[in-house]
């Protein structure tokens, strides 16, 4: 019995009969089953396991306290309307932004917060971490860290514009074919269809061999792959606001489409759409890694977490996983932002709890 | 109320809680409410009085975001609502308590069959056979007069109309032969001449099984008809409960006989003399794409600041005569003439300043206002698009009109739709009609879906911006008693056909049309024994739609 494994118990149990006394039902379940786990835990897995616990509870803690922090850190400086609706935030979703505040922190700044260049080769290949290269090294030398970090740049940018650029496309074409009406309509759906028909990374990988692999025409590619589905959601939702009677009012005043577009439709559908946004970004996203991690996305030097799996895909044989940490800054990307996509669906759609 | 008969729902200092602003409010404060068996007790109050709430209550439910209090108390029938389990209330809706929504359209589910729905609860709770169940559905169809009782049951709701969707819904509530009935507004959505057979039916099987009912309306003619015992409620709080004739005759509290009094208002009569012809219809068909002939010959006249008000049933094309005027819907023929020139049959065609002539006032606030745009751009935006006003002028011209709709311009200027009540965005919708300077306003059915008090409100503001502004109104609505109140002259059309028109006062004494008199017949009064003489006088099978499938619009006119 070190003083580790006694303390554990001692503060487990002290918990749990602190929130029993306070009468705070879902604390108490939660911390008294945990402890009855690390009992039988404990009996299994020796002292070490229950280190691995405590390391895990104290991670979730520091998570949702960052997460708690960020988010009151947020409200003060939001404005009245948006702190409002910023109080309504879930933990989750606070922490969905602290990790995409992160990212864009870290795609901005990144010259000055990488130590090292981007395709700069300062060590052996596969050198392990030390105190210069917090993550190792790559297959040519090249600070992992430094490259982590000018990936987001690449990465979350290239992503972000291919996903504008397929809004822009879909949800321009969907709120015209929702006003318009008539053959504009059938004309944009059917080549919507015609567009979905093809499989997405076929089109991607076809177009990519017969243009060359460039930035621009990765962007296009996939703002075109991703636009049909942006536009039957601008039009289904649009659709449903074009026949209240105040876009009629506007039509009898008068008013042209652009304005019909932009004052009275757009601002009844924001909400779905930016929910759209996100997980669009998403699938955006690990499209973009798939294209790299194939040979065909963004370029060698330029780091990029796609292709950075890739080549150091070798390493993970020898039980090392170099490979997977940007395979894991994907995997928290995507899942911060479906946290935050979560909460906005959540309100725009008037569910409850 | 004798007081030997049974007391089936006692209701005990009965506090509903809704939940917002991070808040518990209260939305019933304290209600009592004794309900014997076989008894009908009428709830009335406007919108947001908690009628339909106690409705709720009265099964031991509360909707989402809802509380009932631990200290509140509803007993049906010797058992207690508030503590019973929710499998031990859910075994009494349907079989010994029912509810008949107000839409039954929206209640019935249009995947199933009338029959099936109706079926549905007596073969949950084992209480028939399916065959017996439907000779029961069969025979309460009968009862409520239903056309064809044997077939109509299958047949989904959709191939129904809207009467006799809410007498079978009715009659569905029926089929567990319940102790109670709550009748939320079952009539309210419906014409006058359709209302008419869904109140005498409902009055009489409610009778005949002896089953006692609430009655939520805001409509005092019609629960004078319908209660026993009457229960006027104000913002959660009870103000009296009286029988009904003692409540017609002699109402102890001032907001009481302020909603009696709310039909008194009855703005002057204009005549034609010395005013121009502003908008002239000329003998107008109109179709919905290659459908039926929705306008038949259509022809009227709208001299300058006089009202119009045209009525008829929903069907009888009134609505369809305002989009062949504002554009929306092009005749198939004749022309629409404004101060003698013809106006353009496609809106798309006209300029702006034939836009700008003839504007629209909607029937439903909710969705004429964009939610999402502030007061101040829904009323500027017309000074802006037709005057070209910006900066101050546009602000000073913004504030002008909410003055003139008599809400505070400081303290509307930048809200959202959704934070006014219905009456105060009727009252932006007028004003938006009003910042473009029209002569001539279409107003659809514009306080059909506002409370009695708040109608009137609106009423009166109309009649005064009509003086001052020297406005047209064509008034589109199926309430004689609005019409009764604000209109110069009157147009009644039935099926697409303009049946009779003329001043106002000749419109209301005979001769009349016949379709004219089974409106005018048809609008409930506050005679408690209204309904009963009317049947009377008619006959069952003469009132409603019955009858009106029986008059042609050519028919010649007849005197009482």
């Amino acid at each position: 019995m070190t003083i580790f494994v006694i303390g554990y118990y001692a503060l487990l149990l002290a918990a749990s009969c602190a929130a029993a006394y306070f009468n705070k039902r879902a604390a108490f379940m939660l911390l008294f089953s945990l402890t009855l786990v690390s009992f039988v835990v404990g009996i299994i897995g020796g002292a070490g396991a229950l280190y691995a616990i405590a390391v895990a509870a104290g991670i979730l803690a520091m998570m949702a306290m960052v997460s708690y922090a960020f988010r009151e850190f947020l409200i003060l400086l939001a404005g009245k309307e948006t702190a409002k609706e910023l109080r309504t935030a879930p933990l989750t979703a606070a922490f969905g932004m602290f990790i995409i505040f992160t990212y864009v922190i870290a795609g901005i700044f990144a010259p000055w917060i990488a130590p090292h260049g981007e395709a700069e080769v300062i060590s052996s290949a596969f050198a392990p971490a030390d105190a210069n290269m917090l993550l190792g090294a790559d297959q040519l030398g090249r600070d992992m860290f430094s490259r982590l970090v000018y990936g987001t740049r690449n990465s979350v940018g290239l992503s972000l514009t291919a996903t504008i650029g397929a809004f822009v496309l879909g949800a321009g074409a969907g709120l015209l074919a929702a006003t318009k009406g008539g053959w504009f309509d059938q004309l944009m759906g059917r080549l919507a269809d015609v567009i979905m028909s093809i499989p997405s990374l076929i089109f991607a990988l076809l177009m990519l061999s017969i243009f060359g692999p460039s930035m621009p025409v990765i962007i296009v590619a996939v703002a075109i792959i991703y636009a049909p589905r942006v536009f039957r959601l601008t039009r289904a939702v649009a659709g449903n606001v074009v026949v209240m009677d105040y876009i009629e009012a506007a039509k009898l005043r008068g008013e042209g489409t652009g304005y019909l577009i932009r004052r009275e439709i757009l601002p009844n559908s924001t909400a779905p759409l930016i929910a759209e946004f996100g997980l669009e970004f998403c699938f955006v996203f690990l499209l973009v890694a798939g294209l790299s991690f194939l040979g065909l996305g963004i370029q060698p030097p330029t780091a990029d977490w796609g292709s950075m799996v890739r080549e150091n895909a070798t390493l993970i044989s020898f039980g090392e996983i170099t490979p997977l940490i940007p395979a894991a800054a994907i995997a928290l990307l995507t899942v911060a932002v479906n946290f935050v996509v979560d909460w906005m669906l959540h309100r725009s759609s008037g569910l409850k709890e | 109320m004798s007081p030997k008969k049974e007391v089936l729902l006692k209701i005990r200092n009965l506090k509903i809680q809704g939940y917002s602003d991070e808040t518990w409010v209260d939305i019933i404060k304290g209600v009592d409410l004794t309900l014997h068996r076989g008894e009908v007790m009428g709830l009335i109050g406007e919108s947001g009085a908690g009628k339909s709430t106690i409705g709720a209550a009265a099964m031991g439910y509360a909707r989402d975001g809802t509380r009932i209090t631990e200290d509140s108390s509803i007993e049906f029938d010797g058992i207690e609502l508030t503590t019973s389990t929710e499998s031990e209330r859910r075994a009494l809706r349907g079989s010994r308590i029912a509810y008949v929504a107000q839409s039954a359209a929206a209640s019935f589910n249009p995947a199933h069959k009338i029959i099936d729905q109706h079926t549905e609860a007596p073969l949950h709770y084992r209480l028939r056979k399916r065959t017996e169940a439907q000779e029961d559905a069969m025979d309460l169809y009968e009862r409520l007069r239903l056309p064809n009782p044997h077939e109509i049951g299958f047949r989904y709701p959709h191939q129904v109309s809207g009467g006799q969707l809410q007498r079978a819904m009715t009659a569905m509530a029926m089929s567990c032969r319940p102790d109670l009935i709550i009748f939320d507004e079952p009539t309210t959505a419906l014409d006058v001449t359709t209302q008419i057979e869904v109140l005498a039916a409902i009055r009489d099987i409610v009778d005949q099984f002896n089953t006692a009912a609430l009655y939520i309306t805001h409509d005092l003619a019609v629960v004078a008809q319908m209660a026993d015992t009457i229960k006027v409620l104000l913002k959660g709080n009870e103000v009296e409960e009286a029988p009904t004739e003692e409540m017609l005759s002699n109402p102890k509290e001032d907001y009481t006989k302020s909603l009696w009094a709310v039909r008194s208002f009855e703005s002057p009569q204009r005549t034609r003399e010395g005013r121009e012809c502003l908008i002239s219809v000329k003998n107008v068909d109109a179709a919905y794409a290659s459908g039926p002939k929705i306008l038949d010959d259509v022809s009227f006249d709208i001299y300058e600041g006089m009202t119009v008000a045209v009525v008829g049933e929903s069907g009888s094309g009134k609505s369809t005569t305002a989009r062949v005027i504002t554009g929306l819907l092009p005749p198939q023929k004749g022309e629409v003439l404004f101060k003698g020139e013809p106006f353009p049959p496609d809106y798309r065609n006209r300029n702006k300043e034939q836009l700008r002539q003839c504007q629209m006032i909607y029937q439903m606030a909710d969705t004429a206002l964009n939610p999402k745009v502030r007061i101040s751009e829904i009323i500027g935006r017309p000074a802006q698009f037709y005057s070209g006003l910006k900066g101050t002028a546009l602000k000073a011209r913004v504030d002008e009109l909410l003055d003139l709709i008599e809400l505070e311009p400081s303290k509307y200027y930048n809200r959202f739709p959704p934070e006014l009540s219905g009456g105060q965005k009727q009252r932006i919708g007028i004003a938006r009609a009003l910042a473009a300077e029209p002569s001539f306003i279409v107003c659809d059915e514009v306080t059909s879906a506002l409370d009695q008090l708040v109608a009137e409100g609106i009423l009166r503001l109309l009649d005064r911006l009509q003086n001052e502004l020297n406005l047209a109104y064509m008034f589109i609505t199926h309430d004689l008693a609005t019409v009764r109140s604000i209109a110069d002259e009157v147009i009644v059309m039935q099926h697409g056909k303009v049946v009779e028109q003329g001043p106002k006062d000749q419109m209301f004494k005979p001769p009349h049309h016949p379709y004219t008199d089974l409106l005018l017949s048809s609008v409930p009064e506050m005679d408690p024994n209204w309904l009963t003489t009317l049947l009377e006088e008619r006959g069952v099978d003469n009132i409603g739609d019955a009858a009106a499938a029986n008059i042609d619009p050519d028919d010649a006119k007849i005197a009482p």
